[in-house]
């Protein structure tokens, strides 16, 4: 389908689904806005079990129905009256990848011929029932860094022979395969990896798809459904032809780097179709350590350019994050591309959620229950890993910056501006700075004020102790400087633009954590707060605090009395 | 042999059944596909940064030193810290063991005294519609697996009559005061322990109208009868009282069984335990948990073999004998 029709139909989607449950009064549309929150308490039960929490979204004990991927799931939401649907453009990708070490697919034209091959339209009408967006770039067209000049491989099985013969590809005369010009015999078989049906079935026969397309100009293609922990294993030796998965992508280009450098091709890595092309590599490095947004910018366009001619992966579709509302209980939720409106990366929805009353009018305060799918478990800030944490610190921490819901631009927050600079690591090596401005009058949720000295004291905290989750943020830090009680100054060992986000990490109240002696095993939501009694040790600046969590039954947030944010235009 | 003697080496083999299932718990995870360094370092990591992790986590360690260690922590019963939430192990299975015995110890009563009543009513009514009725359902719910039933209940007084909660073990927030909790936590036991009660009475009740149908035909039975003894007297005083034992290695041999089955029943009412928790942990390769959790399952699992061992050496001595032996 060519492509202004791809863009017709996603926007058809996107409008269907908006519309998809009209018909019933809904509540009041509120303006987005940045301050909040707007309900004074939140209680997430847990449910860990898919159809239970469907139950409760439908029962009314739980006013989102978050994350639905599958097409019944989806229709059933639409079909009730109450649900309002949300979509959002994703960082998700499916591909599929070849594997660029051996033959015969270390051939540009055959893999090009089997992208030719590959009909996404069929594969998101028959597997997904249409919801899904169809990916022709290795960057989500959601991501800021996303090329749209990136030549599109139409399905087309006339246009893959003529890539094939072009390249001096001869049919063997049986019909079933192919002459292989560098060996002069005949292709050899090529599987196609995916997980099982039992698994993930939509995978499954989306791999039988692209097999049976290309058995049909004569390409010894076969899929191989298989365990996944087994087809990881084999993935990190090399050992496969092509194989379907997903990746979840981020804002920031940078994966570029890590998928495709050649520097990355070492087992477990993460470059598996083994690409090593010196163009590429350099267009890579100039992204990598881009020493502003214009460089990196150009570099990203580059290095899609590139992999779209050498084509490593097939990239097939990205899905939308698509999430059910309550209308009937509240309303304000923001979308946020990228992230999806019930998402912990959208800190909009959480500052502009309100109750609605019988008459779909928004009002101030009361009370919100949102599921949990799983088990927050751990809610150390420094150890917590999960998304299923995050959905719960996420409310308690707030940061330096944030992004803008629609552009997904750094917008200033607990920083009201910074500087990006560079200095000398030693004589003729230079080193990127970064300056955070904090902003003067944010409190910690125990009323103590927030200052640089903890941005200080949490860089060199988590430097200091190694702290797997922030080892990579941390490694390239060489000092932190302390200018003014409001401004601290950020050193690198090297230049990069993306040392920016290296530095805006999740913020440790200095007062708490200065007297934890192992924090690893610090639990500072079941230790209580040194003076102030009913608050735990879990202080944050975010919009909400940690009132009660019984594992595996619920957490409890209130609205934080100290926030900064609680009033417009502060 | 004496009892002591018996139960010395009963205590031998339970030490020795232990060493094996922990030698191979640690082998299995080994063994396995997939990664567990996935679960504990980013994929994005510097490769300087994921070889200090390596190394901070013991993944380097050669099999054997990791396999020294693995032992010398549980003799002491340290399970280590979960790869998944950098918590101890044992901590994390301290707070769900209460809720798994709970609804064990409601799900076994219930189930029992269902079954067996069931058993001894159906074979007093032998022929009857209601034998044919206890037989059939019975061995219709002992064949449906367990998770669809599950899954039905929780549809049925989920979402088409709506009056059962349909997860966790309390109200989100629980009322106050110790009664208001103990009816609330009582109320969401219903289903998930209903449910085990639906899938597990039929082999109960089947094995005990078995066992029954077997003593009735008895001559004390007959003798019974024949003194004038009350129908009542001789079906409960008699016959059951004979099926008594083999009812009671039942008991305890299906403790293994009741202790896994948590799995399944736990993950599908959102039931905070041991079952969901080893779920959790082996889909996520979390080494650590999942061997404590294993770890604490195999335990159950000797022990309860221990206690049907003692329990019979107690009521039949010929089997503290041995076989062929003599005291």
């Amino acid at each position: 389908m060519p492509r202004k029709y791809r863009l017709i139909l996603a926007l058809a989607l996107t409008v269907a689904l908006a519309i998809g449950a009209a018909g019933v009064p809904g509540a009041a549309a509120v303006k987005f806005e940045d301050w909040g929150p707007h309900v004074d308490e939140i209680i997430m039960p847990i449910i860990k079990n898919a159809d239970a929490r469907r139950i409760a979204f439908e029962r009314g004990e739980s006013i989102v129905w978050a994350g639905l991927t599958k097409p019944t799931d989806i229709d059933q939401a639409k079909s009730l009256p109450y649900a309002d649907m949300k979509m959002t453009l994703g960082f998700h990708m499916f591909y599929l990848c070849f594997n660029m070490r051996k033959g015969p697919l270390d051939a540009q034209p055959l893999r090009q011929a089997i992208a030719h091959l590959t009909d996404r339209d069929n594969i998101i009408r028959t597997l997904f029932k249409g919801y899904m967006l169809p990916m022709s770039s290795f960057v989500p067209q959601v991501s800021p860094f996303y090329n749209k000049n990136v030549p599109f491989y139409e399905f087309n099985a006339k246009k893959a022979e003529e890539v094939l013969k072009n390249a001096g590809y001869k049919p063997d005369g049986t019909g079933k395969n192919w002459i292989d010009p560098k060996t002069g015999k005949p292709l050899p078989e090529m599987k196609i990896f995916t997980p099982t049906y039992e698994v993930a079935p939509t995978s499954a026969e989306l791999g039988k798809m692209i097999a049976d397309s290309c058995q049909k100009i004569g390409l010894p293609v076969k899929p191989e459904p298989m365990d996944f922990n087994v087809m990881l294993d084999k993935l990190d030796i090399g050992e496969f032809d092509m194989y379907c998965l997903a990746w979840s992508l981020s804002k920031l280009p940078t994966f570029l780097h890590s998928f495709f450098h050649s520097s990355m091709d070492v087992e477990a890595g993460y470059n598996r179709p083994g690409i090593h092309n010196p163009e590429l590599d350099k267009v890579l490095e100039d992204l990598y350590y881009a020493n502003d947004l214009k460089a990196a910018r150009t570099a990203a366009d580059k290095a899609q350019l590139i992999l779209a001619r050498e084509m490593p992966y097939v990239p097939l579709y990205s899905r939308p994050y698509i999430d059910a509302f309550n209308k009937t209980q509240v309303t304000g939720y923001v979308d946020m591309n990228g992230f999806g409106a019930a998402s912990y990366n959208n800190p909009w929805t959480l500052l502009n959620i309100r109750r609605v009353d019988r008459f779909g009018k928004a009002i101030e305060g009361g009370t919100i229950r949102w599921a949990l799918s799983e088990e927050p478990k751990n809610l150390n800030p420094i150890t917590a890993s999960s998304a299923y944490e995050q959905e719960v610190l996420s409310k308690v921490f707030d940061s330096l910056t944030v992004s803008h819901p629609d552009t997904l631009e750094d917008m200033p927050w607990m920083a009201e501006k910074w500087d990006i600079g560079t200095w000398d690591v030693e004589p003729g090596k230079k080193g990127t700075t970064v300056t955070w401005y904090v902003r003067k009058g944010i409190k910690w949720s125990d009323g103590m004020p927030f200052t640089a000295e903890d941005v200080k004291f949490t860089i060199d905290y988590l430097k200091e102790n190694e702290c797997p989750r922030y080892l990579d943020a941390t490694m390239d830090i060489v000092k932190t400087e302390l200018i003014d009680k409001y401004a601290v100054k950020v050193y690198f060992n090297s230049v990069s633009y993306w040392h920016f986000y290296n530095a805006g990490i999740s913020m440790l109240a200095k007062h708490i954590w200065k007297d934890v002696k192992d924090w690893k095993t610090f639990q500072p939501w079941l230790e209580p707060h040194p003076t102030i009694k009913g608050y735990t040790k879990l202080v944050g600046t975010g919009p909400f605090i940690m009132k009660e969590y019984r594992p595996g039954e619920f957490v409890r947030l209130v609205k934080n009395p100290n926030y900064w944010r609680l009033k417009p235009g502060k | 042999m004496g009892f002591r003697s018996y139960l010395l080496r009963r205590l031998g083999y339970a030490v020795i059944v232990l060493l094996v299932i922990l030698t191979l718990n640690f082998i299995l995870f080994r063994v396995m596909p997939g990664d567990p360094e996935k679960m504990i370092i980013d994929p994005n990591f510097k490769q300087e940064a994921k070889a200090a992790l390596r190394k901070q986590y013991g993944l380097d360690d050669p099999p054997m030193v990791q396999y020294k260690n693995y032992m010398l922590a549980l003799l002491r019963f340290d399970l280590g810290l979960s790869f998944n939430t950098q918590r101890p192990v044992w901590d994390e299975l301290k707070e769900r063991l209460p809720n798994t015995i709970t609804l064990f110890l409601v799900t076994f009563i219930s189930t029992a005294a269902v079954g067996i009543s069931l058993g001894v009513y159906s074979a007093a009514n032998r022929g009857r519609f209601a034998e044919r009725f206890v037989v059939g359902a019975g061995l219709f719910a002992h064949a449906v697996p367990g998770f669809f039933v599950q899954l039905m209940l929780l549809l049925l007084f989920g979402y088409y009559w709506p009056i059962l909660p349909i997860h966790g073990t309390m109200s989100a927030p629980p009322p106050d005061g110790a009664l208001a909790q103990f009816l609330d936590r009582a109320w969401h036991i219903i289903l998930p322990a209903g449910s085990n009660l639906v899938m597990g009475f039929g082999s109960w009740a089947l094995y005990t109208r078995n066992t029954m149908l077997e003593a009735l035909g008895q001559d004390y039975i007959l003798t019974a009868r024949a003194k004038g003894l009350p129908k009542r007297d001789v079906l409960y005083h008699h016959a059951l009282r004979s099926v008594l034992p083999p009812i009671v290695t039942l008991i305890f041999m299906s403790l293994p069984g009741a202790v896994s089955g948590a799995v399944i029943t736990e993950s599908i009412f959102s039931w905070f335990g041991v079952g969901r928790y080893l779920l959790d942990a082996t889909l996520q390769m979390d080494y650590p948990a999942a061997q404590g959790a294993f770890y604490l399952i195999a335990l159950a699992v000797i022990i309860s073999n221990l206690a049907a061992d003692i329990a019979y050496g107690l009521v039949d001595p010929r089997i503290r004998v041995g076989a062929g032996g003599t005291k």
